[in-house]
């Protein structure tokens, strides 16, 4: 691959989990309230994205989808080095459940390029179902490694390992692939000063920041809008519980050794009737 | 990419006193006709994030830079319409007739402040200037701490932004580098170039905030500073509460880490104050929205470093320890070295001269302005109590007794008549070395931890009635510090494992928890046994960076470091 490999990985900006973010009177969430981060599962795709380019070559590209203020985490992407990026923001995508929000990105990826290797999370911290990756391996029509937890490449072939119940699974698998990293990865490396500090000169100049953070819509990438959004998304959130207040108890236990306060927290509480051996 | 990067200013901790620095200097420069420019590093992950304080502040400096500041917005929780200093017995509470208490205490018509609220809104103030002023770029950094400071020909340079630099890329330097922080990095200054003669002292500050109930009464803009209850061991300090809009309340303590009991708690201490009924009272419905930690420095004048600067570098606020006990003020004397040291540097970097007799006006300045001034008045404030224990250890505590069983008038008689001559003396002696009036030349503190009695008897006292629900354990109360921490990450050093080993067993036979472990805000410290060995071990993921442990550590064994990456705990709303 004398060109190098051409990598996507796909991040999203959500509620920060610190901040209490409401929740709308129809159930969704309140995201103008809270404070906003990058998605954490996503940050050990971007290391995942990161590892590949420094290992085997190539560029990486982020593909966003959210409002304007989602170009924070885009901006924060660009600090830990990835090359450039896409955001796709259109009024029309609100609401989108799993199956619009995959048929969107689908038509963006499509619109930046032809990827070798595309990396998701596994899930968000917002949504939790974990279904956008593989919906959109599908669209693709590509293969997938999903819970992936360490990869190598050879020639064109990607050795993957993948977490499942009571081990782990080795996976081979032809480029291109999607890959949703497991959050066994290795966690993402502290961004540089030198990244922060060049992205801070970009910002500072929109024109060049144009080149490198590209903002899309449906038209652009040539979305059905009638296949996104509200209307594109056949889930209906029925109604949403608040199942009391976060915070509680917490005890520390101390003492010899992990068996004994095992031992200590199971007489103390009535796990002891749950218990097998 | 191996070029330097430099800036004219670097400004090191995004403080009230750098923040009013860099608003000052782009004041100063905006009509300069030259470029300059200026970079923040703020170790939390946004501006005020690792930032806590009462706080109850006189406004003047900020009218001096913002004179417009309600109207650009500055977030304000109150005006202090009613400012009350009292006494706590174990159920009552006195409050001391104004005549009789310095009038520093008073503070009536101060604002009453959310200090990190504030700190982000002066970020943003600096930034929105910034774009007025081309001449200047301004670069923010948060989440990025300074680990180590660079020297070079015997001038300071600049900083290192990496916990393990490799090259030059993990530098920044600056040609003016201004310390803003609270002594994680500047101490390295005050150590190269040996500029302290007597040892800085610290007490910690654990702070809440509460929602009250609907049908609580709205204390807003009500202020009160406490002495007595729960602090009748003969420590030094106080507690405070201040009434906020929206049914808010401001709870805290500030506890001297000079005290006897090695297992003083500071957190615990917090709990104590709040079941007072007075206290109780005004929380029962009420909701705990943060809790957090800092450090003080109370040294005053005589803990100053000697200069205010050195070649390429000056030393604001905390980093210089201008914090007024008797005033009980910090915020608008750290926002005036801003205020002054815009200057000096505007000056310094006009005449292209940033050598330390070019920056020597900073210190004059300051030493003509009211911050030195006050603080050469009550130099001997925080001194009186530490020269004569039984301020707080005897006649505090009588007086305690006296408010609940008769009134606070037959204590100070009782104290009179169990003292026929000596109550007098030391009184005359301590109000003179309070008032400033006695001058008895420099003095010179001892490190705080070693004030610690192991062996030290709690005073027994029966607790008065609270509601269990508004109290809080110390490894609840971590949780709304909102800390969080990024994997690998370790930032409190402890030097030696066998030194740890030997504290706790003769802590252990005492029936003790060593100072680390009792005086931690946050459940950090703990005792692992492992092969029946008993080890000091840490959960730095609780972490609130106050830097309690390395002070009252008896064997001077840890060291508590910035963090990376915007690590730490989240005081927004503190």
């Amino acid at each position: 691959m004398s060109s190098g490999l051409n990598i996507f990985v796909l991040v999203k900006q959500v509620p920060d989990q610190g901040s209490k973010a409401g929740i709308n009177p129809d159930g969704t969430i309140d995201r103008a309230k809270a404070k906003r981060m990058l998605n954490p599962f996503d940050r050990f795709a971007l290391q995942a994205a990161l590892h590949a380019k420094k290992n085997y070559g190539g560029k990486v590209s982020a593909i966003s989808m959210g409002p304007p203020p989602a170009v924070e985490i885009l901006l924060e992407c660009l600090e830990h080095g990835v090359d450039d990026a896409y955001l796709l923001s259109d009024r029309r995508l609100a609401a989108s459940d799993t199956l619009a929000t995959a048929f969107a990105l689908f038509k963006t990826v499509a619109h930046v390029g032809k990827p070798d290797l595309v990396f998701c999370g596994l899930q968000t911290t917002d949504g939790d179902t974990a279904q956008v990756g593989p919906q959109l391996a599908e669209r693709m029509g590509l293969p997938q490694i999903t819970y992936c937890e360490d990869f190598s490449i050879e020639g064109n072939k990607v050795h993957g390992r993948r977490i499942i119940e009571g081990g782990y699974q080795k996976v081979v698998s032809e480029m291109p692939l999607l890959i949703t990293v497991a959050n066994s990865y290795h966690p993402l490396e502290y961004k540089s000063f030198r990244g922060a500090w060049r992205v801070q000169r970009l910002a500072r100049n929109e024109e060049e920041l144009k080149k490198y953070i590209h903002t899309v819509d449906l038209d652009l990438v040539g979305a059905d809008p009638e296949r996104t959004g509200l209307k594109g998304s056949p889930t209906i959130v029925a109604a949403t519980e608040k199942v009391g207040e976060i915070g509680g108890n917490c005890r520390m236990h101390e003492g010899q050794s992990i068996d004994h306060l095992v031992k200590d927290v199971v007489k103390e509480t009535n796990l002891a009737q749950f218990m097998t051996v | 990419m191996s070029d330097r990067i430099e800036y004219d200013l670097l400004l090191v901790g995004g403080s009230p006193s750098n923040l009013t620095l860099a608003y000052r200097f782009l004041q100063l420069a905006k009509d300069s006709g030259k470029d300059f420019s200026i970079a923040i590093l703020e170790k939390g992950k946004e501006f005020g994030s690792h930032i806590l304080s009462g706080a109850v502040s006189n406004p003047h400096v900020i009218q001096k830079i913002f004179p417009d500041y309600k109207e650009k917005g500055m977030p304000i929780e109150a005006v202090c319409n009613d400012s009350n200093m009292s006494v706590l017995g174990m159920e009552k509470k006195w409050d001391i007739p104004k005549k009789l208490y310095p009038k520093t205490f008073d503070k009536t018509g101060y604002l009453v402040l959310t200090l990190s609220h504030v700190t982000n809104w002066l970020a943003n103030q600096v930034q929105a200037l910034a774009k007025d002023v081309p001449n200047v770029t301004v670069d923010l950094f948060t989440g990025f701490a300074a680990h180590s400071v660079a020297f070079e020909e015997g001038k300071v340079v600049g900083v290192s932004v990496s916990e393990e630099p490799q090259s030059e890329e993990d530098y920044v330097y600056g040609k003016i580098t201004c310390f803003g922080d609270k002594g994680f990095i500047s101490r390295e200054v005050i150590d190269q170039y040996k500029l302290r003669d007597c040892q800085q002292i610290w007490s910690v500050g654990v702070k809440e905030v509460w929602q009250l109930d609907e049908k609580a009464e709205n204390v807003e803009g009500k202020v009160w500073h406490t002495l007595g209850y729960p602090l009748i061991d003969g420590t030094f300090g106080g507690g405070f509460v201040y009434g906020m809009k929206d049914k808010k309340l401001t709870i805290g303590m500030v506890i001297s880490l000079d005290s006897a009991d090695p297992n003083m708690n500071p957190q615990q201490k917090l709990q104590d104050y709040k079941k007072h009924p007075f206290i109780q009272k005004m929380i029962e419905g009420g909701k705990l929205l943060k809790y957090g930690a800092a450090l003080l420095p109370e040294g005053g004048y005589y803990s100053l470093p000697k200069k205010f600067y050195v070649p390429g570098a000056i030393l604001l606020g905390d980093a210089l320890g201008v914090l007024n006990v008797k005033n009980l003020a910090g915020i608008d004397r750290a926002m005036e070295c801003g205020y002054v040291g815009a200057k000096v540097a505007f000056d310094a970097l006009i005449k292209g001269d940033t050598s330390e007799a070019a920056l020597a006006p900073y210190q004059q300045q300051l030493e003509d302005s009211f911050v030195i001034k006050e603080s050469y008045n009550d130099r001997y404030f925080r001194w009186a109590f530490i020269e004569n224990p039984k301020l707080l250890g005897q006649y505090l505590p009588d007086m305690v007794k006296s408010i609940d069983k008769s009134s606070p008038w037959m204590g100070m008689l009782k104290i009179g008549f169990k003292n026929p001559l000596g109550a007098t003396k030391d009184g005359i002696r301590s109000l003179g070395l309070i008032e400033g009036k006695l001058d008895i030349g420099p003095i010179k503190y001892k490190p705080d931890f070693t004030h610690i009695v192991p062996d030290f008897v709690k005073p027994k006292y029966d607790e008065p009635k609270y509601d269990k629900a508004t109290i809080y354990s110390r490894a609840d109360a971590v949780f709304f510090a909102g800390t969080k921490y990024h994997e690998g990450n370790r930032h409190i050093d402890e030097f030696n494992a066998d030194t740890c080993v030997k504290c706790i067993s003769k802590y252990d036979k005492l029936g003790k928890d060593t100072p680390c472990v009792s005086d931690c805000t946050a459940e950090v410290h703990r005792v692992d046994v492992i092969d029946d060995l008993k080890k000091h071990g840490m959960s730095l993921e609780n972490c609130v960076h106050c830097r309690t442990c390395e002070i009252v550590c008896p064997e001077v064994n840890l060291r508590v470091k910035p963090t990376s990456q915007g690590s730490g705990p989240d005081f927004i709303g503190l």
